[in-house]
């Protein structure tokens, strides 16, 4: 029994030991093709299922979560043991049922989940990849579809499916890599030989770089560099708990200019993406989520454990990970603004991605990382290879001195961004 | 299941406990249940694997319908894979001080509470602290008769400072993480310690970017050889033609004197009784005087490229085995902390580590300190916030020029391949000459 009548029994029970009870449950099946040595090697397929009970007495909330249905009253035990440490606090109930006020985009209904797919799309890639002179060295396809749902004790029922086309190529000429991705829940979104050639161009054409002194130079950062480094400081940042808690320098700037008059970021749980839903992880409707409109900080995302502690309204913004309880996230984030001109105007260094994004300070947003497959660009065009650099520089005061935005805006796991033009930032070379 | 070459079967149940303070308020204690089992197949080609949740092993039956499915998902494979013969057997586990099992969640939420206060010094804005535990019950099996169980218990805890002062914020951080049992009693001192850190920070500087001598500390000096060394010997990277260390066996590619192991037999973080794929696990010596010795294996890395251990499988619970670091050291050298301040004489001295990456196939490699200091004639002087440090691979670890006696190991969690498994890593204080430091200070 892992269906419908487990979830309803969950709750029946819960609801005689607790105030509230809330189930969210998980199915899915996903099959993987790993390239080695520049062929298929390995073939996987996963199934799996899982269950998270969220129960709450006086103000005080308790989670579990299992792999297994047949420990079921395990994890409900879990959860009620789990609310009695919890610190109480301000409660004002699950959701009950409520209109949703857009559609998701979150499911490709025709996709297939099978083996024999995921390897077709491997052959892309690899095809992609041989039109430059590189060894692929690893890469994958993955193909997946889930099933969630949840239900709480005040009549909320939801379900809805979710599915994943990915694949990523990694390749090497002498000692120059190239790595790129995709992934959507459209098997029509997903153009591997594509994404296998630029892989390959990237190893190709870094070949033979030439050192660069330190300075201050003007640089574009391409879209996989921009979301590296924004994701682990700017996103944090946008958390309400963060905000509340003392963790966000952004707190006390509602309503103020804080970046560049160009900047938007917004939180699109409707547009086609990962992140794509009509209700959030405790079964609040989605909305459309301003958070910064032309560099003015506008708000922040909040669940609803937070969003009662302090007196703030949810905004649908809880997201899960894993088995683990239910936390403030964001949907699709968009980061976008006015495209003046063309961003690799003149002479900039180019920087397609990082090592060692996620050392920066999301606190203060200070960063030193290595750049990876940084060339110099003259109007737009890569025109010769660096060979290795640090950028130092920090995230708060870039998006205060953004100095245009391309044109091609692009998915890097949740956040969809363009590239972006910053002059006189701190290059040390070696 | 006759064109089955070999299989093995993977069963990880267990329970995972997670308490989470933040300033004061017990977000959440909880407990929660996983039971995942990973099945291999070789067939003509290459693997194939299926992840199922709650298999019985015992069930002659369910075991032979999962082969055959992962038998039958192998057949898109192409690239041939041989498995080579390596040593059998496991070790006992280390005994458990005091058994985190025995503990009540209640004692378990007071004690990190306590830890967590003790951060909260004036001038600190915001603790929090965490308690992590993990009892994994591993059982394998596998086509060619290897049989074993054991059960593993971890525990551990760590702590955060921020302090903020006029818009500028600032963080010290404490982490202890064991298999040696229950180690929250009697730790203020480290949740101290973390707001002591946060608090001074706020009048650090930010350093000034460029080539410099350093001094890592040994907890840093272990990620550096974790990041530098550790991941580019790992034979699946060797093997796809992703390390720049490929093909340099024998070659010199550190100081002399130089000696760099991972030893998952050590009882550290990153102990195991056996590897993922039942294989005895032994210390390796990866570089020996500074010569590249071994690299680290599994069965099918060691079949296709040979030079160097197997017993390095490892993975995550309802992931297949790939090759991993465990604990990973540099071996104590013969210098005193102060000898290698004295013969730094101008340069930067780099502490604790907020993590790192590398590119392997590249050979660079970044890693962050936590803090710094800067080092005037041979003294430490003003402190450094956000230092962080780049190096290529075959040249930095000729750039050591002196190594410490004070080797310490410190635990961690390291990922790989969508993967997060239990390490450790250490070192002593390094002298390193012309090291890249980033920063963009005056």
């Amino acid at each position: 029994m892992n269906g419908e009548d487990l979830i309803e029994m969950v709750l029946r029970e819960g609801e005689r030991l607790a105030d509230e009870v809330e189930v969210f449950s998980a199915r899915g099946q996903s099959v993987s093709t790993e390239i080695k040595r520049g062929i298929i090697g390995v073939a996987e397929e996963s199934e799996a299922w899982s269950m998270a009970i969220r129960t709450v007495r006086n103000g005080r909330i308790g989670f579990s979560s299992t792999g297994d249905p047949d420990r079921w009253r395990d994890c409900l035990d879990a959860a009620l043991a789990s609310g009695r440490l919890a610190t109480p606090q301000r409660w004002e109930g699950f959701p009950g049922p409520a209109a949703f006020s857009g559609v998701p985009s979150s499911a490709d209904r025709g996709l297939e989940v099978a083996i024999e797919d995921a390897a077709r799309m491997v052959d892309d890639l690899l095809a992609g990849a041989a039109e430059h002179p590189v060894d692929v060295i690893g890469g994958s396809a993955d193909l997946g579809r889930s099933h969630l749902s949840i239900a709480n004790s005040n009549g909320v029922s939801y379900e809805m499916e979710r599915t994943v086309v990915g694949v990523s190529l990694e390749t090497i000429r002498e000692q120059s890599t190239g790595y790129e991705f995709d992934a959507s829940p459209f098997r029509r979104d997903i153009d591997a030989r594509a994404v296998g050639e630029r892989a390959a161009m990237l190893a190709a054409r870094s070949l033979g770089g030439r050192d660069i002194e330190t300075g201050r130079y003007d640089i574009v950062l391409s879209p996989v560099a921009a979301a590296s480094l924004l994701g682990q400081v700017l996103v944090p940042a946008l958390s309400g708990r963060n905000v509340k808690a003392g963790r966000s320098p952004l707190a006390d700037r509602v309503g103020e200019q804080v970046f560049d008059g160009s900047l938007s970021v917004y939180d699109d749980p409707f547009a086609p993406g990962p992140g794509s839903t009509a209700w959030d992880a405790e079964g609040v409707p989605t909305r459309r989520l301003l958070f910064i409109e032309q560099g003015v900080v506008r708000g922040f995302a909040y669940d609803l454990k937070t969003g009662y502690r302090y007196g703030e309204e949810s905004t649908g913004s809880a997201v899960r990970g894993g088995n683990e309880p239910p936390a403030i996230g964001v949907h699709n984030l968009f980061i976008n603004g006015a495209r003046e001109k063309e961003p690799g105007y003149g002479r900039a260094v180019w920087i397609h991605d990082v090592v060692g994004a996620h050392t920066a300070n999301p606190f203060s947003g200070d960063f030193s990382v290595e750049v990876s497959n940084p060339f110099w660009m003259e109007d737009g065009e890569l025109i010769e290879p660096i060979r290795a650099a640090m950028l130092s520089g920090n995230v708060f005061e870039m998006l205060g001195e953004i100095v245009g935005f391309g044109n091609d805006a692009r998915r890097v796991g949740r956040l969809t961004i363009p590239s972006i033009r910053l002059n006189n930032q701190q290059i040390i070379g070696k | 299941m006759s064109d089955v070459r070999y299989y093995d079967i993977r069963r990880v149940r267990g329970e995972v406990t997670r308490i989470d303070i933040d300033n004061g308020v017990v977000e959440s204690a909880a407990t929660s249940f996983f039971d995942r089992t990973v099945i291999r197949a070789l067939a003509s080609n290459g693997w194939g694997i299926l992840t199922r949740d709650h298999v019985d092993l015992d069930s002659k039956h369910e075991i032979e319908t999962l082969v055959r499915e992962a038998a039958r998902l192998a057949a898109v494979t192409k690239d041939r894979l041989d498995l080579a013969d390596a040593p059998r057997g496991a070790l006992p586990i280390p005994p458990l001080g005091e058994d985190p099992r025995e503990i009540d969640i209640e004692e378990k939420t007071r004690l990190l509470a306590e830890i967590e206060g003790a951060a909260r010094l004036p001038g600190v804005t915001n603790t929090r602290a965490n308690y992590t535990e993990g009892i994994d019950s591993v059982r394998f099996l596998d086509s060619e008769g290897n049989e074993y169980s054991y059960q593993s218990v971890r525990s551990g805890f760590s702590v955060v400072a921020i302090a903020s002062r006029n818009g500028v914020m600032q963080m010290g951080s404490e982490r202890e993480h064991t298999i040696r049992g229950f180690n929250l009693r009697g730790r203020h001192d480290l949740g101290r310690r973390a707001g002591e850190v946060a608090v001074s920070l706020l009048d650090a500087k930010i350093p000034k970017g460029g080539m410099q001598r350093a001094v890592l500390d040994p907890e840093l000096a272990g990620v550096f050889t974790h990041e530098a060394v550790g991941h580019a010997s790992e034979g699946d990277l060797v093997r796809e033609g992703a390390s720049v260390l490929g093909g340099r066996i024998g070659e010199h590619i550190g100081c002399d004197g130089l000696v760099i192991v991972d030893d998952p037999a050590l009882h550290e973080f990153g102990f195991m009784p056996v590897d993922a794929e039942g294989v005895a696990v032994q210390r390796t010596e990866i570089i020996r005087d500074g010569i590249l010795a071994s690299y680290l294996h599994n069965r099918e890395t060691l079949a296709a490229v040979g030079d160097g251990m197997p017993g390095h499988a490892r993975a995550e619970h309802g992931a297949p085995p790939i090759v991993r670091m465990s604990n990973t050291f540099i071996e104590n050298g013969d210098a005193t902390r102060e000898e290698i301040l004295a013969e730094c004489r101008e340069g930067i001295l780099l502490i604790g580590s907020r993590g790192g990456q590398v590119d392997p196939g590249r050979g660079v490699f970044q890693f962050n300190a936590e803090y710094g200091y800067l080092i005037e004639g041979g003294e430490t002087t003003g402190m450094l916030r956000d230092v962080s440090l780049s190096g290529e691979i075959l040249r930095t670890l000729h750039n050591i020029t002196l190594i410490g006696d004070d080797r310490r190991m410190n635990p961690g969690y390291c990922g790989k391949g969508g993967q997060v498994v239990p390490v450790s890593d250490g070192a002593p204080h390094l002298l390193l000459e012309d090291a890249t430091i980033g920063g963009r200070g005056e």
